[in-house]
């Protein structure tokens, strides 16, 4: 095995293969979260069935008792869950992954190993929580004894979406942080504004139509009809909106591995 | 056959003065205030520091390189671009083989989970793939004596069990190239002493190669084959682990000692000698020859009464003891005293020693590390054994 180590920054595809060399560290630092997020906790992993459930609750009283919001057919309940079940996860992940190196300092600053690990580990964990609420969709859909159609084959391209653009604003921010320790207060107000700027408790529908193309810009509207789309059959936004989406998605995570490689070089220096 | 390390043009930049991980706000007006006016530009350039300029050296797959140099000559920043820690700003590191560093000890381990669990984590952290931590599980619980509480969270564990599962996983890595930073190195002596035991075994019995940073030398003198002694960011010697030792030890006596003299007093030291039996100035001492420390000092105006005082260290830097002597009616003007070390007092290896001057009241003149001696012994029945064996310090003693 041989390694060289130079001034300047490593070449992305020798950084790849470390990723894949390292990929066993990749799974446990996952799996060391998940362990460790409930331990001591008198409910334990029932917390993660109460968090989206009350969150549902809420949403049943403000959008669709005190609002009013109409999604037709289709009970809101299981609008508003389909909604979260995407957006919860995107939250969760940028959330964890803003805050990631600077909170495993002590292991950067000690050891090397590829620090995308870091984040990335991030979209891993957060899939056991999204497993969790899928569970209870599935629930609710037996309920209201409600039958996805065809569309339903096409899931696993709107995970693909959510999980991609995750783990792309993940990267972003968890190098933005290293430098801008300001982002650490930024995130979490980000996430409360992008939960109304999203349609995760009422139907895109609502958006006039002069304001679709800037509302469109945040491709997690577009992802969040897609998930609808495909369980529920409501109707997905044109086209052009879903290709800006796909677009802003693949440049954002791109962009977001070159500049996180770029500050990855200096974390042990200005952490 | 091919080396273990090499390093070339090896240097390190780093900025002083200015913060990097500054805020937003900070850096926005950093950049702005750079659009308009250039001295900050300038001033940003004057707060470089290089830790490391243009060091090359190579290490053979075997060698055992000591690594030493005053704090802040480079020592750990050369350490932690060869475990991948920082990057250099120039220059180029090849190295050929697995590295790993055992100030590593124990990072990634979590306290809400179970050593079994943490051997996986820390060992996945070191760059071990999971089958092969598996095929040595067995192994590392056996090494580590943790035994029964394997599965027990690690929180609970006493620190010492804690340190030992953290080393036998550290120890079951068979990196081909250990780093050792003894300086930076956390945990209790016997832990200490447990990774140097550790790097004997991985040097001598598996040819594997290691670097050895350390203020001791005695441990480096007794486990190096060679050495590199760095100053300011430079390589100032490289080769012979003694030669580099004698080195070391003279640049620290030209050190500006660190004085801490009250000028105001007027109560200096001028000139300080060794010299042996017939007056000869040296450094290099034999086991069976006394020592004289000769000290001239100046004195501004008259005083009651004054300390003279010697400490000797050893070469971890740790005191041995002190002799101090009492001078009354110190007139002013040039004094001389003279103190004689008995000869087979100091045991072979390097001492430095600290000279003051003082009284009740104050400290006029402290001079740290301002002596240096090396002491040989080529006849004594205890010439065979190393001063973690035997101590520094030899006392006649009576046997019936």
């Amino acid at each position: 095995m041989k390694t060289i180590i130079e001034a300047g920054r490593p070449r992305l595809a020798s950084q790849l293969r470390e990723i894949i060399q390292y990929r066993d560290l990749l799974v446990l630092l996952a799996y060391r979260d998940y362990r460790v997020r409930y331990a001591q906790t008198v409910l334990g992993f029932t917390w993660a069935l109460i968090q989206p459930l009350l969150t549902l609750l809420i949403f049943i009283l403000v959008f669709q008792k005190a609002v009013k919001v109409d999604t037709g057919t289709i009970p809101y309940a299981l609008f508003a869950l389909t909604g979260m079940w995407a957006w919860s996860y995107f939250a969760y992940v940028i959330t964890q992954a803003g805050q990631s190196i600077v909170s495993s300092q002590a292991l950067v600053t000690k050891i090397y190993f590829p620090r995308l690990i870091i984040p990335l580990s991030k979209g891993i964990v957060g899939l056991i929580d999204f497993m969790i609420v899928l569970l209870l969709l599935l629930l609710l859909l037996v309920w209201y004894r409600f039958v996805p159609g065809i569309n339903v084959l096409t899931l696993p391209l709107w995970i693909i979406a959510v999980v991609l653009f995750s783990m792309a604003v993940g990267t972003w921010f968890s190098a933005l942080t290293i430098r801008f320790r300001d982002l650490q207060y930024v995130i979490p107000f980000l996430v409360q504004i992008g939960l109304y700027l999203s349609p995760v408790g009422y139907p895109s529908s609502q958006i006039p139509a002069q304001y679709r193309t800037i509302y469109y810009l945040n491709p997690m509207a577009g992802i969040i009809d897609g998930f609808r789309w495909s369980l529920l059959g409501t109707p997905l936004p044109e086209t052009k909106f879903l290709l800006y989406s796909g677009i802003i998605i693949l440049l954002l995570f791109i962009s977001g591995i070159y500049y996180f490689q770029r500050t990855e070089r200096q974390i042990a220096d200005i952490i | 056959m091919e080396n273990a390390i090499t390093v070339t043009g090896l240097s390190k930049k780093y900025q002083l003065g200015r913060k990097r991980s500054g805020s937003f706000r900070e850096t926005m007006s950093e950049r702005f205030s750079g659009l308009f006016t250039k001295e900050s530009n300038e001033a940003g350039l004057a707060a470089e520091f290089w830790a490391l300029k243009e060091v090359s050296f190579e290490v053979k797959p075997g060698e055992v390189v000591g690594i030493i140099g005053k704090n802040g000559a480079g020592k750990s920043t050369l350490l932690k671009i060869l475990s991948r820690i920082t990057a250099p700003t120039k220059g180029r590191v090849e190295i050929t083989g697995r590295v790993s560093s055992l100030l590593e000890v124990g990072t990634g381990f979590h306290p809400e989970l179970t050593g079994r669990e943490n051997i996986y984590m820390n060992g996945a952290i070191l760059g071990m793939k999971r089958n092969e931590i598996k095929s040595k599980f067995d192994e590392i619980v056996a090494f580590s004596g943790i035994g029964q509480f394997i599965d027990t969270p690690v929180k609970r564990y006493s620190s010492g069990m804690y340190v030992r599962l953290a080393f036998a996983v550290a120890a079951h890595l068979e990196p081909e190239i250990l780093i050792i930073d003894e300086v930076l190195a956390v945990g209790d002596a016997e832990f200490q002493k447990k990774c140097l035991g550790k790097m004997k075994d991985v040097s001598e019995q598996e040819g594997r190669t290691v670097l050895f940073v350390s203020h001791n030398m005695a441990a480096i003198s007794s486990m190096c084959n060679t050495g590199l002694l760095l100053s300011k960011g430079e390589i100032e010697f490289k080769g012979n682990t003694q030669d580099m030792i004698s080195r070391y030890l003279e640049q620290i006596i030209q050190m500006p000692s660190t004085s801490s003299t009250v000028k105001k007093s007027g109560l200096t030291f001028i000139r300080i000698n060794t010299v042996n039996e017939i007056g000869e100035q040296r450094t290099q001492f034999g086991f069976s020859e006394p020592i004289s420390v000769k000290m001239d000092f100046s004195n501004l105006t008259d005083k009651q009464a004054v300390n003279i005082g010697l400490a000797i260290r050893d070469a971890t830097g740790k005191k041995l003891f002190t002799t101090v002597f009492l001078k009354e009616h110190l007139f002013k003007g040039d004094h001389f005293v003279q103190v004689r070390i008995p000869a087979k007092t100091l045991l072979q290896g390097h001492y430095t020693a600290d000279i003051a001057l003082f009284d009740n009241y104050e400290a006029y003149d402290y001079l740290e590390h301002r002596i240096s001696l090396i002491i040989t012994d080529a006849d004594s029945s205890l010439r065979n054994y190393k001063a973690e064996e035997i101590g520094s310090i030899h006392i006649p003693c009576e046997w019936n």
